[in-house]
């Protein structure tokens, strides 16, 4: 089998595989949510209605029917890409997702590329002069930024942007006296598309902080990755033979070494991007930031079943479809990789 | 060598250069962004949590019900001094001698920001949709019979039996009117981002953490006193302080701030620096004892309790006074006298009822006070309880302390999983009834336990047949007579001892000193429309 051949033919087999794993996420989902304690109708009424009142609306929101009954429907609602109503407004759990995915991904993708910038930046400069003051300065920044608690983190930069010095705003995700640009839901797009700056700086004013923290805080993974795949890329024959030509250390460093040494951070960042879908709740709680692990975090605690299975079924096949494009990605870029 | 040095030191000036210009030009951004300080802009409200849904029939929320309350109207509206004022409705509710038709007369000149009409059939249907199809319906609980409208503008309520609180139910913003025209395309369902009522704003722009609101330009009564508010939700506690601190917001109006932040917001106010006000205190916090429960089950162990509570300490530890100490389940703005019902701290009464109930002296009662453990405020209660029970009456009383989300609490409150649990209610309209009822209330009695009732769905599965009686005849009642009923309910609930009030908690508001002072009706929501920029 050739290579283009392998590679389709392992696509098309992670492919085939998406449906059976985000039916086990689903399936497990579904019963994990039913069996821990607390209950919609409750999360709704509180403690108050009377007995009549909770089974009117238990009925009403379709949680009176026998569990696999509902297990069914939900499955079947699922396989016609229909996620169903919340059940705490009685909203499309679609159109929630889709007005919360974007918000993610924005500061999701903004991150990676302040991670990328600080870490490619601080592991470049390490490499250059090894075991080197900026070196060890290099390597404790990426275990510090590692190590950090994300909220302690994201706290003391809102303080000191947003409260000590006042230049960025506090939190949300657009200046409350702008109207919001119409369109995709990633607010720099719409705000170019629609050729308004005012909204556009609105826009990068309320990301930068977000942004930033998450980015310094994923940094470290960044820098450390390259400096020990830079250290053994730079250890090996073909360098020593371009050192040896007398071609100079930066121009061997970056043209050389660089390139082979960045395909492991292009896992990371597909990784770390499907992470941060769903997994930047921290930075979105203390930012305000109306993304979609903010809602999951609400819908878990409001119990709101349909709404949790629909986010962790969107989360889980985008999940399975960056990693898939991050080893295709690899394999062309990497000849030596087969599948 | 030099020459290396000197490119690199030129390479560090760069860099440096690069970076001050940067921050100069973030500076800048903070320079021409800011929030209202310009005339005619819209003023920033804030407060925590999102808004889901502006349906009046879906609203349970304080800040939806807040926003709910400056798009739409009600028949009537408490005021501050607690006396109903008509809105919609012409004049007050004209009650039958049989008490089971009121009558009300409708204003004649209302649009709804559709431009469409305001009259009696709106308001049938808005009765109506919510009756069939409102989160909260059980709140009429059957009590209606059914909607007539004789005239254009004449509403007539048929009952099924008396109701008393029903002028209360009526200042209720589930019953805010809706556009007919508009809401009757999408039957039996949620409209949750938008709200085409009659008041003095219309909504403009909706998404759950933002809501632009503008004045409606044929609003019948005064044109609101603002250009717009426009409303921006946060996270968290110290995200909002945040932004009333630095001036990102105009308004921090919230009931979710943390006790902390809300001191040194009131500390700030007395310094002149922000402006503080107040609104009626509507949500109550109080422990209910599960009556049915072995420790718990003698009155007399739960009178002991009621006695061994310091609520003026505990209020000043927790909330640094800020929650007033409460002896009564109905809030002071809709008491029905001043006398506070429950008993006093005194550790010496406390400590003879222990006694006499067979404990002490190396036999001591431990409590497990349940807590909800995403309430802050709950979690330092109980601890505070708990220490306050062991410098008091450590050789009768030990607390022993359980943290649970509030959702599970409330699924498992029915059960008589927990013997002591702290809980807040709100009545869903301000009527003594709409705190005694929900509380107190129970469908089947045997002995002095409920088998079904609202006492069962509360946790404290205590009953008295006499409240019941009271709960009935008080509905048929009118003036002092019916006032006179209820606080009979509330001695028979106090000697009962099933119910521990602790404090209530008003709602607040901060605002930025070139904003007017800010007022809140008798329902304890703010008044928007009254709220102005100093130098407009």
């Amino acid at each position: 089998m050739n290579r283009s051949k392998a590679l389709l033919h392992y696509s098309l087999t992670r492919l085939a595989l998406a449906p059976i794993m985000l039916w086990l996420i689903s399936t497990l989902v579904f019963f994990l949510l039913r069996i821990a304690p607390g209950d919609p109708v409750d999360a709704i009424l509180g403690n108050r209605a009377d007995f009549a009142a909770r089974e009117a609306l238990r009925s009403k929101l379709g949680l009176d029917s026998p569990l696999i009954h509902q297990y069914f429907s939900y499955l079947k609602g699922l396989v016609h890409a229909d996620l169903g109503l919340s059940l705490n407004n009685q909203e499309s759990v679609s159109q929630i997702i889709a007005k919360t995915l974007p918000a993610s991904l924005e500061l999701g993708i903004t991150a990676i590329i302040v991670a990328a910038i600080i870490g490619i930046s601080v592991g470049l400069t390490g490499v250059a002069k090894p075991e080197g003051k900026t070196d060890l300065a290099g390597r404790l920044f990426g275990i510090g930024t590692y190590a950090l608690p994300p909220f302690w983190a994201a706290m003391l930069i809102q303080i000191l942007f947003a409260v000590i010095l006042g230049w960025l705003p506090v939190g949300g995700r657009f200046p409350p006296v702008l109207e919001t640009p119409k369109g995709s839901g990633f607010l720099i797009i719409d705000s170019i598309v629609s050729g308004n700056i005012n909204a556009l700086f609105g826009t990068f004013r309320h990301l930068l902080l977000p942004a930033s923290t998450l980015g310094i805080l994923l940094s470290g993974i960044f820098s450390r990755s390259l400096r020990i795949n830079l250290e053994k890329v730079l250890n090996t024959n073909y360098i020593q033979a371009a050192r040896s030509r007398g071609i100079t250390e930066k121009n061997v460093i970056i043209n050389h070494a660089l390139p082979n040494a960045l395909l492991p951070l292009l896992t990371i960042a597909g990784l770390t991007i499907s992470s941060l879908i769903g997994g930047a709740l921290l930075i979105e709680v203390t930012f305000s930031w109306p993304g979609i692990a903010l809602q999951l975090q609400e819908a878990i605690s409001q119990r709101d079943y349909t709404m949790v299975q629909g986010i962790v079924v969107v989360i889980s096949s985008l999940v399975v479809l960056i990693s898939l494009l991050i080893d295709l990605l690899i394999a062309f870029i990497d000849p030596r990789i087969n599948y | 060598m030099n020459q290396l040095r000197g490119i690199k030191k030129k390479e560090t000036l760069n860099f440096v250069i690069q970076f001050l210009a940067f921050i100069a030009l973030l500076s800048q951004f903070s320079c021409t962004y800011n929030t209202s300080k310009e005339k005619n802009k819209p003023i920033i409200l804030a407060s925590k949590g999102k808004i889901d849904s502006l349906d009046p029939a879906q609203a349970s929320k304080l800040l939806a019900i807040q926003l709910i309350s400056a798009l739409g109207d009600t028949l009537y509206r408490i005021n501050s001094d607690g006396s109903l004022e008509p809105r919609l409705a012409k004049e007050k509710p004209q009650v039958s001698k049989d008490g089971l038709t009121i009558l009300i007369p409708l204003r004649e000149d209302v649009l709804f920001h559709d431009n469409t009409p305001f009259n009696a059939k709106a308001m049938a249907f808005s009765i109506e949709r919510f009756i069939n199809i409102g989160t909260l319906n059980y709140i009429i609980n059957d009590r209606i019979k059914s909607i007539e409208t004789p005239e254009e503008f004449l509403l007539k309520i048929k009952l099924e039996k008396p109701s008393s609180s029903i002028n209360g139910l009526l200042t209720s913003i589930n019953l805010t009117p809706v556009s007919p025209i508009y809401y009757s395309q999408y039957k039996g369902k949620f409209i949750n981002e938008t709200l085409i009522g009659t008041g003095p704003y219309k909504l403009i722009n909706y998404s759950p953490e933002r809501q632009s609101l503008v004045p409606f330009d044929n609003y019948w009564d005064e044109k609101p006193a603002n250009s717009g508010i426009n409303y921006i939700s946060f996270n968290t506690s110290a995200s909002l302080f945040n932004a009333i601190k630095t001036s990102q917001v105009d308004i921090l109006l919230s009931n979710s701030i943390e006790d902390g932040h809300r001191l040194s917001l009131h500390r700030s106010s007395q310094k002149g620096d922000l402006i503080e006000a107040e609104g009626p205190a509507m949500q109550i916090g109080y422990i209910a004892f599960n009556t049915k429960a072995k420790t718990l089950k003698p009155t007399i162990i739960r009178q002991a309790l009621l006695h061994s509570f310091d609520r003026e300490l505990i209020s000043e530890q927790v909330s640094y006074g800020l929650r007033e100490p409460l002896r009564a389940l109905i809030p002071p703005i809709i008491q029905v006298n001043n006398v506070p019902q429950w008993p006093k701290y005194d550790p010496k009464t406390a400590k003879k009822f222990f006694k006499e109930a067979g404990l002490c002296n190396n036999n001591k009662l431990t409590l497990i006070l349940t807590f909800r453990s995403n309430v802050p405020a709950d979690k330092l209660l109980a601890l505070t309880w708990k220490e306050q029970v062991k410098r008091d009456l450590s050789d009768c009383l030990e607390i022993a302390l359980n943290g649970v989300e509030s959702t599970t609490v409330y699924k498992q409150l029915s059960d008589g999983i927990y013997e002591a649990v702290i809980l807040g209610w709100t009545g869903d309209y301000p009527d003594p009834y709409a705190y005694l009822s929900p509380l107190l209330d129970c469908k089947e009695i045997v002995i002095d336990l409920c088998k079904e009732g609202e006492a069962v769905f509360g946790g404290t599965f205590w009953a008295n047949k006499d409240i019941q009686k009271s709960l009935e005849k008080s509905e048929s009642l009118l003036g002092n007579k019916r006032l006179e009923e209820l606080r009979k309910i509330e001695t028979i609930a106090a000697d009962g001892a099933s119910l521990l009030p602790i404090w209530i908690l008003k709602p607040r508001v901060w605002v930025q000193k070139d904003i007017s002072q800010p007022e809140f009706d008798g329902s304890g929501r703010l008044r928007l429309d009254m709220i102005r920029k100093k130098h407009e």
